[in-house]
C-alpha cells in the first residue's frame, strides 16, 4: 500500500483557488436560484443579497399568470417520447452497420456521421415546409420527428464505439440457441450496452429539453410551448416581472440538475466516447 | 445448426441489414438530408417562405452576400465571437481540467461544479446573464459599487464596443464545462507510471507538462478547437434573448442574420443561401481538424 503523501503549502493554495473559481462559475446559477425566491423589489433593490424570507409568491404567480403547466407538460412530453422512440431505433442501425460489416453499411455509416457537420439553422426553413407537407408542423409530432433524425448521427457513433467491445461470442452463442436476429439483439445485445443508452438518453435528452428554436417555430403559436420557449416570451413580455421569469428558469433548471447528480458518469462517458471519435 | 452462406444466405444477411437500418436512414434522410438538398435548391430562388411559386434566380442571392455590407458585418461578428469563444473556452477548460485533476480535495465536488453551467438552457443561461449585466438592478454593477469600483460600472451590453464580448462571456461560462471533461479524460490517460519515471529522472513540474502532458492532450486539443469554433459558429439562443442582434447590428451573427431575413423579412431563399456558406465554413473546419489529427497521430 502506498504511503498518503503529507499536504504541502501547495496543496493548500491550488484548493484555495479551486473554491474561488468554483464560485465564480456557480454564481449566476445562484444568483438565479436566490432571485426566484426574493420578491420583485428587492431583485431590483439588493440584487447580491440573500432571500430574507422562503418567498414562494414568484411561482404562485408564474401558474397564475401563465400557461406554464402545459409548457412542462410539452416538455417532458417531448423529452420522453423522443427519446423512447430514439432508444428503439438509433442501437438497431448501430447493430446492423456493425455486424453487417460490407460496402453498403460502411457507406451508410459515413453517410449518417456527416449529419453531424449540418447546421440545424440551415435546412430549418424548408424543414417547416416539409413538415406541413406531411401534416405534422404545429403538432407535438413535428418536433419528435426531428430529434428523431438530429439523434441519429451522435448516436450512431457512441453505439458503433460501444459495439466493438462486446464480443461476438455471445451473440454467436444466442444464435445457436435458436434466437432471430432481432431476438439476439434486443435480449443479448442490447442489456450489455446500458452505459452507451444511459450516455445517449442522458446527452440527447438535455438538448432536447433546452431546445429553443425548434418548438418555437413549429408548435402552434397562441398556446404555451415549451419551458424554454416561455421563458423566451417572458423576457419580452414581462420585462418589469424578472421575478417570475426567475421562478421559471428555477423550474427549467431542477430537473436538469437532478438528472445530472443521479447519472454523473454517464455524462462523462458520454462526452469522451463522442469526443473521442468525432 | 446451419450457417448462414452461400448465396441464398447472404440475401437474407442483407435482409437483416435493411430491417435494421431502416428506420433510422428513413428519419434521417427524410427530416435531414432532404431539407439540406432543398435548401442548395432553395438558395437559388427568392423563395418568400409562403408563396408556393418559386423564382429561380440563379447566383443573385451568392452575389448579394459577397456584396452586402450587412453579411459583412455578420461575418465580422462571428469571427470574432466565435474566435473569442474558441480561445478562452479552451484556455478555462484547460486551466479547470488541470486543477481538478491536481486538487488534493474534493475533486467530483468541483468537477460538478465546473460542468453545472453545461446543463443550463441557452435562453435560461442568457436571460441570468441579461439580468446581471443590467446597468441599475444588475448584480456585476452593484459588486462593483460595494467594492468601490464604481467607475467601472458598464451598460455591458448596451456599450457597442463590448456586446459581442458579454454575449462571448456567457457563452465561455456555458461550455468551458463541457470541455473541461474531454481534457480531463486525456490527462488521465497520462499513466502515473510516466510521470513518476519522470520526478526519478528529476524532470522540474514545467518540464514533466511541457514534454509529457502537453504531447497528450493535443489531440483532444484539436477536437476541442474544433468542436468550440463549430458550436460557435451556430450560437443562436443567447444572442436572441439577450441583445436580438443588436444594438443596431452589432451582435448580428451569421445564424441571427440567416434566422431574421427568412422569419423577419420573408427572404427564405437568401436566408438559406447564408446556411449553405456556413456548411461550407464547418465542412473547412473539420477537414482542417482531420488532417492535423492524423499528421499529430504520424508524429507520436
Amino acid at each position: 500500500m502506498k504511503a498518503v503523501k503529507k499536504p504541502k503549502p501547495f496543496d493548500f493554495v491550488l484548493l484555495a483557488i479551486t473554491i474561488v473559481l468554483a464560485i465564480i462559475f456557480i454564481y449566476p446559477v445562484l444568483f438565479a436560484l436566490m432571485s426566484a425566491f426574493k420578491s420583485n423589489g428587492d431583485i431590483l433593490k439588493s440584487p447580491v443579497a440573500f432571500p430574507s424570507s422562503f418567498y414562494v409568491q414568484n411561482f404562485k404567480d408564474l401558474f397564475a399568470q401563465s400557461d406554464f403547466a402545459t409548457a412542462i407538460v410539452h416538455s417532458v412530453f417531448l423529452t420522453v417520447v423522443s427519446e423512447v422512440l430514439i432508444v428503439c431505433i438509433v442501437p438497431m442501425a448501430a447493430y446492423g452497420i456493425e455486424r453487417r460489416k460490407g460496402k453498403m453499411t460502411s457507406f451508410i455509416y459515413t453517410f449518417f456521421l456527416a449529419g453531424m457537420m449540418i447546421p440545424f439553422h440551415l435546412y430549418m426553413f424548408p424543414l417547416f415546409k416539409q413538415m406541413k407537407m406531411f401534416h405534422i408542423f404545429g403538432t407535438m409530432a413535428g418536433p419528435v420527428v426531428c430529434y428523431i433524425a438530429g439523434s441519429i448521427a451522435f448516436g450512431t457513433l457512441l453505439y458503433s464505439s460501444f459495439l466493438k467491445g462486446i464480443p461476438l461470442e455471445i451473440e454467436e452463442a444466442a444464435q445457436i440457441d435458436g434466437c432471430s436476429p432481432f431476438q439476439t439483439f434486443w435480449k443479448v445485445t442490447f442489456p450489455l450496452l446500458g452505459p452507451c443508452t444511459g450516455s445517449m438518453i442522458i446527452l440527447n435528452g438535455l438538448g432536447i429539453w433546452n431546445d429553443y428554436l425548434m418548438p418555437y417555430l413549429a408548435l402552434p403559436s397562441g398556446k404555451a410551448k415549451t419551458i424554454t420557449v416561455e421563458i423566451a416570451s417572458f423576457v419580452g413580455q414581462y420585462t418589469a416581472r424578472w421575478d417570475i421569469v426567475f421562478a421559471g428558469t428555477i423550474i427549467s433548471i431542477i430537473p436538469a440538475l437532478a438528472i445530472f447528480c443521479m447519472f454523473q458518469k454517464y455524462f462523462v462517458k458520454g462526452i469522451t466516447a463522442g469526443a473521442a471519435k468525432g | 445448426m446451419e450457417r448462414v452462406k452461400g448465396n441464398g444466405g447472404r440475401f437474407k444477411i442483407d435482409k437483416v441489414a435493411v430491417a435494421f437500418i431502416a428506420p433510422a436512414f428513413i428519419f434521417y434522410t427524410l427530416f435531414i438530408i432532404w431539407p439540406t438538398i432543398s435548401s442548395v435548391y432553395y438558395s437559388f430562388t427568392s423563395w418568400d417562405g409562403i408563396s408556393p411559386n418559386l423564382r429561380f434566380i440563379g447566383l443573385s442571392n451568392y452575389k448579394e452576400i459577397f456584396t452586402s455590407a450587412r453579411f459583412g458585418n455578420a461575418l465580422k461578428n462571428t469571427v470574432i465571437l466565435t474566435v473569442f469563444i474558441s480561445i478562452f473556452e479552451n484556455a478555462f477548460a484547460l486551466i479547470l481540467a488541470l486543477i481538478v485533476d491536481n486538487v488534493r480535495w474534493g475533486k467530483n465536488v468541483f468537477r460538478s461544479a465546473f460542468y453545472i453551467p453545461v446543463l443550463i438552457s441557452g435562453i435560461v443561461s442568457g436571460f441570468i446573464w441579461k439580468i446581471m449585466y443590467n446597468y441599475n438592478f444588475g448584480a456585476i454593477n452593484s459588486m462593483l459599487t460595494a467594492m468601490g469600483m464604481g467607475d467601472f460600472k458598464q451598460d455591458w451590453l448596451g456599450n457597442t464596443s463590448l456586446t459581442l464580448i458579454m454575449v462571448g462571456v456567457v457563452l465561455v461560462w456555458k461550455g468551458a464545462g463541457y470541455y473541461m471533461i474531454i481534457y480531463l479524460a486525456s490527462l488521465q490517460s497520462v499513466s502515473t507510471d510516466i510521470l513518476e519515471a519522470a520526478d526519478i529522472d528529476g524532470a522540474s513540474p514545467i518540464q514533466k507538462f511541457r514534454n509529457i502532458t502537453v504531447p497528450m492532450i493535443s489531440g483532444a486539443f484539436t477536437i476541442n478547437f474544433t468542436l468550440s469554433l463549430i458550436n460557435g459558429l451556430k450560437v443562436f439562443d443567447q444572442i436572441s434573448v439577450m441583445t436580438d442582434g443588436g444594438p443596431g447590428f452589432t451582435s448580428e451573427t451569421l445564424v441571427y442574420l440567416l434566422y431574421k431575413v427568412g422569419f423577419n423579412e420573408g427572404r427564405q431563399g437568401f436566408g438559406t443561401a447564408v446556411g449553405i456558406v456556413l456548411l461550407f465554413i464547418i465542412i473547412v473546419l473539420n477537414t482542417v481538424q482531420q488532417k492535423f489529427l492524423r499528421s499529430r497521430e504520424v508524429q507520436l
